[in-house]
């Protein structure tokens, strides 16, 4: 389970995250969409624990991810969407720690990757690796071990589409061992083939929450098969559209 | 094995596939060799003294780089912590990533240093005798002790400042004042204050600087205080016998403080 309650994130003057709440659970599968700085890496970042909210609670398993960190990151996997880690790390060095830190022998781990048809990359740098095989190690490092949540920030950008297409199989496979999975991604077409929810975002806040059906009404579209009869994009363009409308007009009241 | 272990272990790889430890050690050896080569020959023959003489040159050689190389070191690795998303992600105390990254250097140049002071040692033992010899192994100890108190240093600058080039240029200005900075205070108390009230200052002083503490440790072991300069010498007479053991123990404290408020700052910071 993954939560986050009213959850508000400053960087200095500027509000990088107002107040999202948000649940995911076991088994469900939930897309944060919006336009570059919407705060989606934010939210997610908070929750990893990489950085700090301002305000509200974020947790993970029922842990709260400040003051029971450790326990939080225990049962967490998380794809920055940065690499995080210095690029000359060796591939087999990364897959020994992560093994050790999640109670994974070091052999299952290089299983994992070997059944990525990484098996004879274990030796090469991540700097060294295809930005495709890039992703797919830091994807299975960040689901080795009994993890029930899982954070991805795009984790398809700069790939391929037999790459992106691997990272959708992880998502699949997560959702069936019941891991509650939070991703952001620009990628709409993927989000509407892989998520239960959709939280639309803008500015940092939360601009609409649902499924594509419950989108596509909030859009004012057509319903039915919304995939086709409402394509994502044009739901997505019409809800940014008028939340930086209200936003702005929020503002100019403020003002 | 534990996640510790499994930390170390990886900082470790990290640090020894790098070239910057393989560079320090072939460099601080071909240097000591040097230094022990000239300190020999500086009395006009090769002729049986020991390891004394050249011993108090090696000192100036480890007074002046190994600060200069913790200091730099540390203050990069700090910032490069930064950098770990992927790692501090994982339940991993970001403290323990700390102490991990500072243990991996320590190790490591700890032993290019061990390179270095037994190429200059084989040397002198060869051509010197080997008189003395249990007091230049504890000048490679006085050596560690100040590459263990630089590197926590350097790496509370690293975290601190989090930018990898200001962090390098807050280490040279560290540096600075630690060899050659407060050198010139103790000039400058001695100036000012009555022999009587100079001598608890400069103790201070010489307490509150790693380079000075190391400097007067490693000249005390040859008896060669005499020429440790004032804060050595004002050091000997306020504090006589314990004065080593307050120097040995005042360099610990010069790594574990700097190690403890580098982590928090760590475990504080959002990355």
């Amino acid at each position: 389970m993954i939560v986050l309650d009213r959850v508000a994130k400053r960087f200095g003057d500027r509000l990088a995250l107002a107040e999202l709440s948000l649940r995911v659970g076991p088994g469900e599968v939930v897309a944060l969409v919006g336009p570059n700085g919407a705060g989606k890496s934010t939210a997610l970042r908070i929750l990893a624990g990489v950085i700090r909210p301002t305000a509200g609670d974020g947790a993970i398993g029922g842990w709260d991810v400040v003051r029971h960190a450790s326990a939080a990151r225990r049962q967490l996997g998380y794809l920055p969407q940065k690499l995080g880690i210095p690029p000359a790390t060796v591939v087999g060095d990364l897959a020994a720690l992560f093994g050790a830190v999640r109670g994974v022998k070091r052999a299952d781990a290089v299983r994992q990757l070997a059944e990525l048809g990484l098996g004879d990359r274990l030796g090469a740098t991540l700097a060294q690796l295809s930005g495709g095989q890039r992703q797919r190690v830091m994807l299975a490092l960040a689901t080795l071990g009994p993890v029930t949540a899982l954070l991805l920030d795009e984790p398809s950008i700069s790939l391929d589409v037999d790459g992106a297409e691997e990272v959708r199989q992880a998502i699949r496979d997560a959702r069936r061992r019941g891991v509650a999975v939070l991703f952001a991604s620009h990628h709409l077409h993927d989000v509407a083939a892989l998520a239960d929810r959709i939280v639309v975002m803008v500015d940092g806040r939360a601009i609409a929450h649902g499924t594509l059906d419950e989108l596509a009404t909030a859009a004012g579209l057509p319903r039915g098969d919304a995939a086709s009869e409402a394509p994502i994009d044009k739901i997505y363009r019409v809800l940014v559209t008028r939340g930086r409308a209200a936003l702005r007009l929020v503002e100019e009241d403020a003002a | 094995m534990t996640s510790g272990r499994a930390l170390l272990r990886f900082e470790l790889a990290a640090v020894y596939r790098g070239r910057t430890a393989v560079l320090f050690a072939v460099g601080f050896a071909l240097a000591s060799v040097v230094v022990a080569l000239a300190g020999l020959a500086a009395g006009g023959t090769l002729a049986v003294q020991g390891f004394a003489r050249t011993s108090v040159s090696l000192l100036q050689l480890v007074l002046w780089v190994v600060p200069l190389l913790g200091l730099l070191t540390g203050a990069v690795a700090g910032a490069e912590c930064h950098d770990l998303e992927f790692l501090t992600a994982l339940p991993l105390p970001r403290a323990r990533i700390v102490v991990a990254r500072w243990a991996a250097w320590f190790i490591v140049l700890g032993a290019c240093i061990m390179v270095g002071f037994g190429a200059a040692g084989i040397i002198i033992g060869a051509l010197a005798g080997a008189a003395d010899g249990a007091r230049y192994l504890a000048l490679i100890g006085v050596a560690g002790l100040l590459l263990a108190a630089s590197l926590a240093l350097g790496l509370w600058v690293g975290v601190a400042v989090r930018s990898r080039a200001r962090a390098v240029g807050t280490a040279v200005v560290a540096w600075l004042v630690l060899a050659v900075g407060v050198d010139l205070v103790a000039i400058a108390v001695l100036a000012i204050l009555p022999p009587g009230e100079a001598g608890w200052g400069l103790s201070l002083l010489l307490l509150a600087d790693p380079v000075d503490s190391a400097r007067a440790l490693g000249l005390g072991l040859f008896r060669a205080d005499a020429i440790a300069g004032p804060t050595g010498a004002a050091l000997r007479r306020v504090l006589g016998g314990v004065g080593a053991w307050a120097l040995a123990g005042g360099l610990a404290l010069w790594t574990a403080i700097p190690l403890a408020l580098a982590g928090r700052r760590f475990a504080r910071s959002d990355l």
